[in-house]
């Protein structure tokens, strides 16, 4: 083979085989001496068979193999391996090639390239073990002290662990009060700030706050809505360098999910900055995805603002990611960002920007077509349907390399410019809060930054300050809906329904605030009272009227919470109530997003003697597996598949319902028919054999006396 | 002689190259130097019944730059999981990749808690610890640098490769 050929095609160092059987090859070409050591078999003759002398190289015969027997034209890489010979070390990467129906195998000698990319991987990969420890020593703190201050009686200033754990760590720490007033900090803070040459006004903890405040546009949503925050601040200090700091903010809360303290944590990551500055890619861009970060982001917004030419920004924050990190780890879930990052990027134009700003957060500067100076409403329509890509895109599901599929969603928060701000800050801090808002729904969505957003968020953090108040100012109320046997037209139980009696005299529905409540946390503390009056109730319902079973909902944060069997258990002991006259609800959504913890938490129930339903079965994800690996008694069949028995419906209609029927019944389980309305309805269910059911057409959801009055009625 | 091939597996700077090193050369250097793609030594060892010659892949660290690759794990009859007991994060890693062995392969896996001779920095409980340990044949705490624990780990997999 010409040597010159080669070089010029950009093989040098490397050798060049061509297949002439499964076990028979032709040397073609090679450079230097090294395939001598390395294939001895080789020397002494051009045909040879491979003979166990390098086994990476014939490993990667088998997927090559399957190359050259499909015998199109194609090229697969082996991938860099290193070989040991006597006096070196050489690093190869092995090509399977098909060209013009022959097949070829070439091996590349890659030293220069593989120190290259070693001294590359180096320093980011340095960089991101310590990264690494110091993440790590943020969240151990955090989790410690979370412990140490969420206990009541704990006096912060005269706290002896909580003041040891400060001075063990080596991280910046400040406490703050609710109000932001600084309660305790320790001296590894003010050895960060602590700098002979510099005169600062400020003490530690209020150079902290101003750093975040001026640096992070987000302050006040992050403060406002009681939400965690971890990123990066610079701390400008001339004529020094500077220093960057890593500051992790959490909000420590009581039982009642009020905000008792603020906890910062500070380290200096001067180090590692200096380590990414050597590699000059990686200061400006995002080493994951390869995106621009969010410093280069920043730079870039503020020249486009100072062009002065109408533009959208799109802050996009990827959906439930938490739950892909919990699930399938933190490896899987950085190919799911990585993956995503390609895809977003594609939708991209040339013109625009596209960089990561956060952990899970992306930023988009829109171009807009035109130089006018307003935004029109087809600039509106633009914005709405690029953002649309952007959420069809990410909707799709990952499949991943491990075989693994994966699905995430898409919020999209935008804000105008010069519509709504000139400013860089301002335009970040809208976007921020268009996204939080676009975050509170189910799905993923686009929202927009207007007045209105700024008012129901305004509105949303009142009716959340409200919520707080509660179940402290008994403002909740259980209201019971009967639950009956078709058979006999008695009540058999009762579905316990939260009702809350805001202080302003309306009754606000629980479509609104459960999943505020879910959202915040309150669901945990709502929940709780929810189990204690149950329990209440069921005694009452033993003194004063028959005792009859009551049927409470668990939501998916409750689920969570790994105190809840412990609750239920003392709660039922409190109040001496026999656990079977108590059923548990959860909807599928809960058994497939939490199983493992769903699973414990079911049996554990169980044991005691509570009963357990599946609430709007047949909504949900139709992964009927879990019915018989669950200890699960009941299926309520969703309202909606009732609903369609009506004067017009066709026979197809009751399909569901049926099919829903006789699967139970197989499975040896009951079923409830929810939301029934009309005789009809009632009629159709009794002649296929469902003979439980609960809806308007025997009873509203009452409080305690009337359904009492009713009950008494029916007995 | 029968050869058994191991797959040295784990997050990046856990200490898998150092491993290798001061089983086959006996050489520890304190230089992190990060590894990329695969490097093999092999290594006999007299186990109760025979001689047997491991092949040891140590492959690069699994992390955000380099991926899991199920094709490393082809023919192989055991692995080891290295984890650094001075960094919690690394264990979280190492069970993603023992989740994504299982997947692939149906062979006995070793956990390596390494760096054992400076003192232990990760949150894990014994209880958390010895739950871990389950999904494992067998654990050892090794140091590459002192050689605590590393001939141990690789004649016990050599033994219980040829029982």
């Amino acid at each position: 083979m010409d040597a010159s050929l080669l070089a010029a095609l950009g093989f040098l160092d490397c050798i060049v085989f061509q297949r002439l059987s499964p076990t028979e090859f032709e040397v073609l070409y090679k450079a230097g001496n090294w395939l001598d050591e390395l294939l001895p078999e080789t020397v002494g003759s051009k045909i040879f068979s491979f003979e166990h002398n390098s086994a990476y190289l014939e490993d990667f015969l088998i997927d090559a193999e399957n190359l050259w027997l499909v015998n199109k034209n194609g090229r697969i890489d082996s991938g860099m391996w290193s070989e040991q010979l006597s006096n070196q070390v050489i690093r190869l990467e092995a090509s399977a090639v098909v060209a013009d129906k022959q097949s070829y195998l070439i091996v590349n000698k890659l030293n220069a390239k593989y120190k290259q990319k070693q001294e590359t991987l180096q320093i980011a990969r340095e960089s991101l073990l310590t990264a690494d420890k110091i993440s790590a020593q943020h969240d151990y703190l955090h989790a410690r002290l979370e412990e140490l201050l969420s206990e009541p009686e704990r006096a912060l200033t005269a706290n002896q662990p909580v003041t040891q754990a400060l001075a063990q760590t080596d991280l910046g720490v400040a406490i703050f009060d609710a109000d932001l007033l600084l309660l305790n900090s320790n001296p590894a803070l003010r050895s960060i700030f602590d700098d002979s040459n510099i005169k600062t006004n400020l003490p530690p903890d209020k150079l902290l706050l101003e750093l975040f405040r001026n640096q992070y546009p987000e302050c006040e949503r992050i403060f406002s809505t009681a939400s965690a925050w971890s990123g990066e601040i610079f701390w400008l200090n001339p004529p020094l360098q500077g220093k960057w700091l890593k500051l992790s903010i959490q909000p420590i809360k009581n039982d009642a999910q009020i905000v008792q303290n603020w906890l910062f944590s500070v380290s200096d990551v001067t180090q590692i900055k200096y380590l990414l500055k050597r590699n000059e890619k990686l200061t400006h861009f995002d080493v994951l995805t390869n995106l621009p970060n969010r410093q280069y982001f920043w730079q870039n917004l503020e020249k486009k603002i100072q062009q002065n030419r109408p533009f959208y920004l799109l802050y996009l924050d990827i959906k439930q990611f938490k739950r892909i990190n919990e699930i399938h780890g933190h490896l899987i879930g950085d190919e799911v960002i990585r993956e995503l990052s390609i895809r977003l990027n594609n939708l991209v134009n040339a013109d625009d920007m596209i960089a990561k700003i956060g952990g899970t957060e992306f930023a988009v500067i829109l171009e807009l077509k035109h130089s006018h100076a307003q935004i029109s409403s087809t600039d509106r329509d633009y914005a709405v349907t690029f953002a649309e890509k952007l959420i069809g895109t990410s909707c799709l599901p990952f499949y991943l390399s491990s075989g693994l599929k994966c699905e995430v969603g898409l919020n999209v928060g935008v804000a105008a410019f010069p519509k709504d701000s000139s400013s860089a800050e301002d335009l970040m801090k809208y976007a921020d809060l268009a996204v939080y808002a676009a975050k509170k729904r189910s799905i993923s969505s686009i929202s927009f930054y207007s007045k209105e957003l700024v008012d129901a968020s305004r509105k949303r953090i009142e009716m959340e300050d409200a919520l707080r108040n509660a179940v402290q100012n008994h403002e909740f109320e259980l209201y019971l809906q009967p639950i009956l046997d078709l058979s006999s037209g008695q009540i058999i139980k009762a579905e316990a329904l939260i009702r809350w009696h805001h202080p302003d005299g309306h009754m606000v529905s629980p479509d609104e605030f459960i999943p505020l409540s879910e959202q915040t946390g309150l669901i945990i503390p709502i929940g709780k009272w929810v189990i204690k009056e149950a329990c209440a109730i069921l005694k009452r319902l033993e003194s004063q009227c028959e005792p009859i079973k009551l049927s409470i909902n668990l939501s998916p944060r409750q689920v969570g919470d790994r105190q809840l069997f412990e609750f239920i258990s003392d709660t039922l002991i409190e109040y001496q109530v026999n656990p079977q006259q108590l059923e548990i609800e959860l909807t599928e959504g809960v058994l497939i997003d939490n199983y493992d913890k769903v699973h414990f938490l079911l049996d554990e129930v169980r044991k005691l003697g509570i009963s357990i339903s599946i609430d709007d079965f047949g909504t949900g994800y139709s992964s009927l597996a879990y019915l018989q690996k669950l200890p699960i008694d009941q299926l309520k069949i969703d309202r909606s598949f009732v609903n369609e028995i009506n004067e017009n419906s066709q026979d197809s209609d009751g399909a569901i319902i049926l099919a829903v029927i006789a699967m139970a019944h197989n499975l040896k389980l009951e079923v409830i028919a929810e939301g029934v309305e009309t005789e009809l309805q009632r009629d159709f269910l009794k002649q296929h054999n469902c003979n439980i059911a609960q809806g308007y057409l025997f009873s509203r959801p009452l409080p305690f006396d009337d359904f009492c009055k009713l009950l008494h009625k029916t007995l | 002689m029968i050869q058994k091939k191991i797959c040295l597996l784990g997050a990046t700077g856990v200490g898998k190259t150092s491993l290798v090193k001061q089983y086959v050369e006996g050489i520890f250097s304190e230089k992190y130097l990060t590894s990329i793609g695969v490097k093999i030594d092999k290594k006999q060892v007299e186990t109760n019944n025979q001689t047997v010659q491991l092949m040891i892949w140590d492959i690069e660290g699994i992390d955000r730059y380099c991926g899991f690759q199920a094709k490393y794990l082809r023919g192989a009859s055991a692995f080891i999981i290295v984890t650094d007991h001075t960094r919690s994060q690394s264990l979280v890693e190492g069970l993603d990749i023992l989740k994504m062995v299982k997947e692939v392969a149906d062979i006995p896996g070793v956990l390596a808690v390494n760096k054992v001779d400076l003192p232990a920095s990760w949150h894990w409980s014994e209880t958390e610890l010895a739950e871990i340990k389950q999904g494992f044949v067998q654990f050892f705490n090794t140091s590459a640098k002192t050689g605590d624990g590393v001939e141990p780990m690789f004649t016990h997999i050599a033994n219980l490769l040829t029982a």
